[in-house]
């Protein structure tokens, strides 16, 4: 397949992760504790070979002494020797513990996939089952069975089994439960895929894993719970030895012989522990990727520059952002999602922050907010609010400019309110934290804002849960409490993406009014550029964590000089084109962030690059129209680029020829309508691979 | 919408799929139910493409379910090729499924994480016994290299690479009849203009016929020959795509497109047209769904539900008090 | 599913229970008989009992007229000790009761502050050790653990007892120092499997949206903590101390007995070794119950905790 010469690999997708992965994610301590286990497997295994004394034979040395070289572990009251006694009782733990599990998933695991996948009935009547199972006293079924059935190795083993079989049960089918909602079960389905195959084919691989996981912690808990009942003498009988048996034997002489009960109880731990290890590490592997919960070591970030220069502070400028850099340490390396922004926004405008997704446009938000996640996250430039400069303020003193002269929204309403508490708490505490208001005072004015907001019946949305609403009342209160203490700064990311059309327009309506009442600047983030044409002042578009081009909403729109911008502008579908309208296609994919191209960070994807693109990175320069900049050594000229709304400006770019501009050497058949490409493998080119956060 | 009706179907001959008088409910406890689908009709004929619109909550997927009969609707027909659909069961229904297949929303739910890209994309072939030999071709044909792709597993790829993933396997079967239920929703903006060009050229070298669903109204304008609105779980408006856009007569559709930003149409500002947000599928109102939120809506639309009539050539309305221009 | 439903499930639930442990008990070998009269007995002696004790008639009969005395308030009187079942019962029950109540708040009152601590910084050193701890505490046997507190507390520091009980009706001081170390016996596993389940949960909460919003209206991390991520973070704990309260009302036997403690678990093992079916299938009435009613108070607690389950 050819490709295009500017196209890298990516580096953060190795050609057998797998491989690689999987043994960096289970760690050492993995590898320690599956060695631990192997080796007391293989004790118990030999144990008869080894050059033991006998378990059973007294007075094989002095009763009661130490570990010696002879006896490492000493011996017992009896004078037997304990290491042996130990690598014994290996046989009867390890046996019961991976016997009982083998026995709990053979019943286990079915019933609990019928009960997942078939849900209904047959869930109801397994379920009921295993409620029995779970509320019947497991002690007396154990001391039951083997009180009159005797205490052999399999009675315990069968007991210790049946037990776990209810946990297993619970385990299968929560996880079937998952993956029979996805859509790929839909679609084998649609497919004509068979049940059973169903069943085998697509939901069984994804529950073994949590399954395999689940057998060792299993493991853990029947090596503990057959050690409890050696312990009450209920376990395999004397003269055999178990590992509870040796604890519960060394007690009567603990004063004097410690290790009799020690050296046991650090066997049986290291064991247990070595299991719910494995298990664990297991368990972690199930998150296809890496999640944020998990301890990771990561790779310290390459110190900013520190931000030495002092910024000259725009005339009239509310908000003044000057070389905004925020670097976050990853295990893949630094991630440069933001890299030097600056922009101005003054009272009463709305700057609109377009980029696509992974442009580092939230991020950007939140380094202003001095929001920036986790601890190793390096920020760097300067915020100034009013000519004040913010990034130099104690906690307490920005948490005040938050409260008070900030408001942020973002994109979900779903989850940006607390599910927990009640809208009115909710509302009213930045009143009373920031304004000292009583609570009757904050609950009046909380129910003003929220009738300022356009929701109805505000003093009863005020008793109601933020799951009691609907989304478009949702972001209505987000935004009511983000104005509840007369912000200067509205900060809206993505306000409307998760909204319908219809809401969409009346919160944007309301979010303008808002600014008009309260002579607020508004910070709008947004992918959709049809929205930033219609709500935005001014326009900042990111690429890559930068800024590529920035400037007055007509201008920049009309007058377009950046190739992205331009083509970004090309590739959106629009009312006024008529049915099968060809679209301008973007080759290639967004950079990853933790190694972006050198120079211009768009060259691997720009039709216009050039060798200098690929050495230099270009400074914002300025345009005709005061306070129109882009970065880009080769703009587009186009006297009069169309405005979205007329739609007109993309016609004659769709087949390629349109666009006059020079056509670098890297330049990829990325501008072509669908009927130009002729092989089957023409579209691979347009292939936009994985965002950089590898969603 | 929110009427029903069946006034706008074409002769059972010229269409490939024919859904008449679909109705779809989900149990929403204490005895209520969602009315989800609500006497849905609408046909596709061979090698076109219906688009779908409506905001989200109007039955839009549910819908697609219903024609794949995954589950099966709880009345209404579904004909494909005069095939009664619902009545069929077990072997009888699987062996139709190989002609109608599904693109779903989220690319990454909709692949099996645990299986490689080459044997997502065989699994039809393999219950089949038939199209194995067209695997690698699928694959390159939707923009994927077979010799490095497919032993990969899908959280190996980016969103609009599964979405490919997701077309391959639809259509290594040579389907007839290809739902896509907002198939570059969660796609970005130069992703979506990739997929929806990949989805145009498939549909010419295939012969597809596609039924395409999304909320995104410049968007399924732009795949569509034919459109139909629905709100709440009925029908409002169905006509091509030039005359939806410049003709628009029912309320609903007209306040939607007044929505969109830089529509440039011409409409009163939207707040004019809606305001609120669409009740709730369990207690939807009498007469006419849309009542509640109409500027229109008069006395009779609460008594009477609107039926789909014609206004114009292939243009349908669902209204009592359309706006014929 | 609605209040009622699952209250007549839990009644369904107590009545198999209770009937397949009645069965399982007969079906056994041994029988009290042989226990009451001692070896030396004539068969015809043998014979007289059985019909007198009625155990001759079938297994439902048998059952039911149990069950009939149950509602009444009649668990029946112990072949072998001659004391009525309920008495015996209410003699120990406070014993675990107590050990319970203690147990759980000794877990509580360390994993909760333990997990905030952690979840602040995640990765950190903090977090690390107590992870390390965890797993170190979750992977040593209650037996063990009971042992070593016994060595270090009672045998090598003799700051408490090492077995025996005082009830609170006798000395309140004496009967807190019993009930310490069994308490955090029982207490250290189930803090590690609480603080991890907490911490986790936590950790997922303060990525949420609502979290960097009130990050954002400028308030303290103190306050976001305690007061906005601790409740939704809380289900899973609360699951995790309902299924330990509903285990342990059958009595931790392993402690009751390392410890000497008079509670239902070690009455339960008595009996069996006893063959004292009546006492067993009392003690059994009494785990079940106890399981049904932490069953209402876990969904009381979640829909406390969490006001979208109030719903269903
Ligand atoms: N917590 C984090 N840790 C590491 N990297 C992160 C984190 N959050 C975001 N990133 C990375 O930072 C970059 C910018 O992300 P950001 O969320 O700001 O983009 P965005 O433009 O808001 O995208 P979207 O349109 O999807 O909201 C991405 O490469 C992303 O992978
Ligand atoms: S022409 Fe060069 S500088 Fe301009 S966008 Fe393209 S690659 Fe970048
Ligand atoms: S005018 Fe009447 S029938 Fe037409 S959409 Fe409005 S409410 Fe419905
Ligand atoms: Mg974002």
């Amino acid at each position: 397949m050819p490709r295009p010469p500017g196209r890298r690999d990516r580096p953060d997708r190795p050609d057998r992760p797998e491989h690689r992965g999987l043994l960096r994610r289970l760690g050492p301590a993995f590898w320690l504790a599956a060695g631990w286990l192997a080796l007391v497997v293989a004790v118990a295994a030999a144990a008869d070979l080894l050059p033991l004394p006998r378990y059973d034979e007294t007075l094989a040395g002095p009763p009661r002494s130490g570990p010696s070289a002879e006896h490492p572990f000493g011996t017992d009251a009896l004078g037997r020797d304990l290491l042996s006694r130990v690598a014994h009782g290996a046989r009867v733990s390890l046996g019961v513990g991976v016997g009982a599990v083998l026995l709990g998933l053979a019943a286990g695991a079915p019933l609990g996939v019928l009960a997942g996948y078939r849900r209904r009935r047959t869930d109801a009547v397994i379920m009921g089952a295993n409620d029995v199972a779970l509320a019947f006293p497991a002690m007396v079924f154990a001391l039951a069975v083997v009180a009159f059935a005797g205490a052999s190795l399999v009675n315990v083993l069968a007991v210790l089994g049946v037990l776990s079989v209810p946990a297993w049960i619970r385990l299968v089918r929560g996880t079937t439960l998952v993956f029979a909602e996805r859509e790929f079960v839909t679609a084998a389905r649609a497919l004509g895929a068979r049940d059973r195959s169903v069943l085998w084919r697509e939901i069984a691989p994804n529950v073994a894993l949590p399954a395999a996981s689940y057998a060792f912690v299993g493991m853990a808990v029947t090596i503990v719970a057959e050690g409890g009942l050696a312990f009450l003498g209920l376990s395999v009988q004397a003269p055999t030895p178990t590992w509870g048996g040796l604890i519960n034997e060394g007690r009567p002489v603990m004063e004097t012989a410690p290790h009799a009960v020690l050296l046991p109880s650090l066997v049986m731990f290291l064991t247990v522990l070595s299991a719910n290890l494995v298990g664990d590490r297991l368990r972690a592997l199930t998150d296809v990727r890496q999640s944020g919960l998990e301890p990771v070591r990561r790779r310290p970030a390459v110190p900013l520059p520190a931000p030495g220069q002092v910024h000259r502070i725009e005339e009239g400028a509310l908000l003044q952002v000057a070389g905004l850099r925020t670097h976050l340490p990853t295990p893949r390396g630094t991630v440069r999602a933001v890299d030097g922004v600056s922009f101005t926004v003054r009272r009463g405008r709305t700057l609109a922050i377009v980029g696509e997704s992974g442009s580092g446009k939230s991020m950007l938000i939140r380094s202003v907010l001095g929001l920036v996640p986790g601890p190793g996250a390096l920020r760097g430039g300067r915020v100034y609010l009013d000519g004040r400069d913010l990034t130099g303020l104690s906690p307490e003193r920005m948490r005040r400019v938050l409260g008070t002269r900030f408001g942020a929204v973002f994109q979900d309403p779903m989850t940006a309110l607390n599910p927990v508490r009640r809208i009115g708490v909710q509302l009213a505490e930045p009143l009373r934290v920031h304004l000292g208001l009583g609570a009757k005072a904050a609950r009046a004015r909380g129910t003003e804002l929220l009738a300022s907001v356009g929701v109805p019946e505000p003093a009863r949305v005020m008793r109601r849960y933020p799951h009691q609403l609907s989304g478009g009342m949702r972001q209505r209160v987000t935004i009511a409490m983000a104005l509840s203490c007369g912000p200067d700064v509205l900060f809206a990311d993505e306000p409307t993406t998760a909204l319908d059309v219809t809401v969409q327009d009346q919160v944007l309506r309301l979010i303008r009014r808002q600014r008009e009442e309260r002579r607020m600047a508004v910070v709008l983030v947004s992918h959709d550029l049809a929205v930033v044409a219609e709500w935005a002042d001014e326009v900042v578009v990111m690429y890559a964590g930068k800024v590529v081009e920035r400037g007055p909403t007509a201008a920049l729109f009309e007058r377009t000089r950046m190739p992205y911008t331009e083509a970004l502008l090309a590739a959106v579908p629009k009312l006024t084109d008529p049915a099968h309208h060809p679209l301008r296609l973007i080759a290639g994919r967004p950079p990853d962030l933790a190694d972006p191209p050198a120079g211009c960070s768009f060259h691997p994807r720009c039709p216009y690059a050039r060798e200098r693109c690929a050495v230099e990175e270009p400074p914002l320069l300025p345009a005709e129209t005061p306070g129109h900049l882009y970065a880009c050594w080769y703009p587009r000229d186009t006297g009069a680029r169309a405005p979205a709304d007329t739609g007109s400006g993309t016609g004659t770019d769709s087949d390629g020829r349109g666009l006059d501009g020079p056509c670098g050497p890297g330049r990829p058949a990325a501008a072509g309508r669908p009927g130009d490409l002729s092989g089957p493998n023409d579209l691979s080119d347009l292939d936009e691979g994985a965002d950089s956060r590898g969603r | 919408m929110a009427g029903s009706g069946t006034a706008h179907l074409r002769p059972a001959g010229e269409v490939v799929l024919r859904v008449e008088d679909l109705f779809v409910e989900f149990p929403a406890g204490r005895g209520r139910s969602v009315h989800a689908v609500s006497g849905v009709s609408f046909d596709v004929a061979r090698g076109e493409t219906l688009g779908i619109v409506g905001e989200s909550g109007c039955g839009k997927s549910t819908t697609a379910r219903a024609l794949m009969q995954l589950p099966p609707p709880r009345r209404g027909s579904v004909r494909l090729d005069g095939v009664e659909l619902t009545a069929l069961r077990g072997e009888a229904l699987r062996a139709t499924r190989r002609r109608l297949q599904m693109i779903f929303q989220d690319p990454v739910s909709a692949l099996n994480p645990r299986r490689r890209v080459r044997d997502i994309v065989a699994e039809g072939p393999r219950i089949w016994g038939t199209g194995a030999d067209r695997v690698d071709e699928m694959l390159a044909a939707v923009g994927l290299d077979p010799a490095t792709a497919a032993a990969r597993r899908p959280h190996e790829f980016s969103g609009g690479q599964c979405q490919r993933v997701s077309i391959a396997r639809a259509l290594v079967l040579d389907p007839e009849v290809v739902i896509c239920d907002e198939p570059v929703s969660a796609l970005d903006v130069s992703v979506q203009a990739q997929i929806l060009t990949l989805l145009e050229r498939l549909k010419e070298r295939y012969r597809l016929t596609l039924v395409f669903i999304a909320h995104d109204l410049a968007v399924v304008r732009n795949v569509s020959d034919r459109i139909l609105v629905m709100y709440l779980g009925k029908t409002c408006e169905l006509a091509s795509g030039d005359a939806l856009v410049e003709r628009p007569a029912h309320p609903y559709t007209r306040a939607l497109l007044a929505s969109v930003p830089r529509g440039g149409l011409g409409l009163p500002p939207a707040d004019r047209l809606i305001s609120g947000e669409p009740p709730s599928p369990v207690t939807p109102p009498s007469g006419c769904r849309f009542r509640t939120r109409c500027p229109e809506a008069g006395p009779e639309c609460a008594a009477v539900e609107p039926v789909m009539r014609r206004i114009g050539e292939d243009h349908w309305v669902a209204c009592h008090r359309p706006e014929v221009r | 599913m609605t209040a009622v439903f699952r209250a007549v499930r839990l009644l369904v639930v107590l009545l198999v229970v209770t009937f397949l442990s009645y069965a399982l008990l007969s079906l056994l070998p041994g029988d009290p008989v042989g226990q009451i009269l001692g070896g030396a007995a004539t068969p015809e002696a043998h014979e007289r009992l059985r019909r007198e004790l009625g155990l001759d008639d079938p297994l439902l009969v048998r059952y039911g007229s149990w069950l009939g005395g149950l509602l009444t308030g009649d668990f029946g009187t112990s072949y072998i000790t001659g004391v009525p079942v309920l008495e015996s019962l209410a003699d120990r029950l406070p014993v675990t009761l107590e050990l319970l109540a203690a147990a759980q708040l000794v877990a509580l009152g360390v994993a909760v502050p333990a997990a905030v601590a952690a979840a602040r910084r995640p990765g950190g050193p903090l977090d690390h050790a107590l992870t390390a701890i965890c797993f170190g505490l979750l992977s040593t046997p209650v037996f063990v653990l009971g042992v070593l507190l016994i060595l270090v507390f009672a045998i090598k520091l003799k700051l408490l007892p090492a077995t025996g009980w005082t009830p609170i009706s006798l000395d309140l001081g004496w009967n807190l120092t019993s009930v310490l170390l069994p308490a955090v016996t029982i207490a250290l596993p189930e803090t590690a499997v609480y603080s991890r389940l907490l911490r986790t949960d936590l950790i997922a909460t303060l990525q949420e949206d609502h979290i960097t919003l009130a990050r954002a209206r400028g308030l303290s991390p103190r306050r976001i903590l305690w007061r906005h991520a601790l409740r939704p973070s809380a289900v899973s704990l609360v699951t995790a101390v309902g299924l330990n309260l509903g285990a342990m009302i059958g009595g931790a036997v392993i402690v009751e007995t390392l410890f000497g403690l008079p509670g239902v678990g070690r009455f339960v093992v008595d009996s069996i070794f006893a063959r004292d079916y009546l006492a067993v299938q009392g003690g059994v009435v009494l785990i079940s119950v106890g399981y049904v009613l932490v069953n209402f108070a876990v969904d009381l607690a979640y829909a406390a905790v969490d006001p979208r389950i109030r719903r269903a």
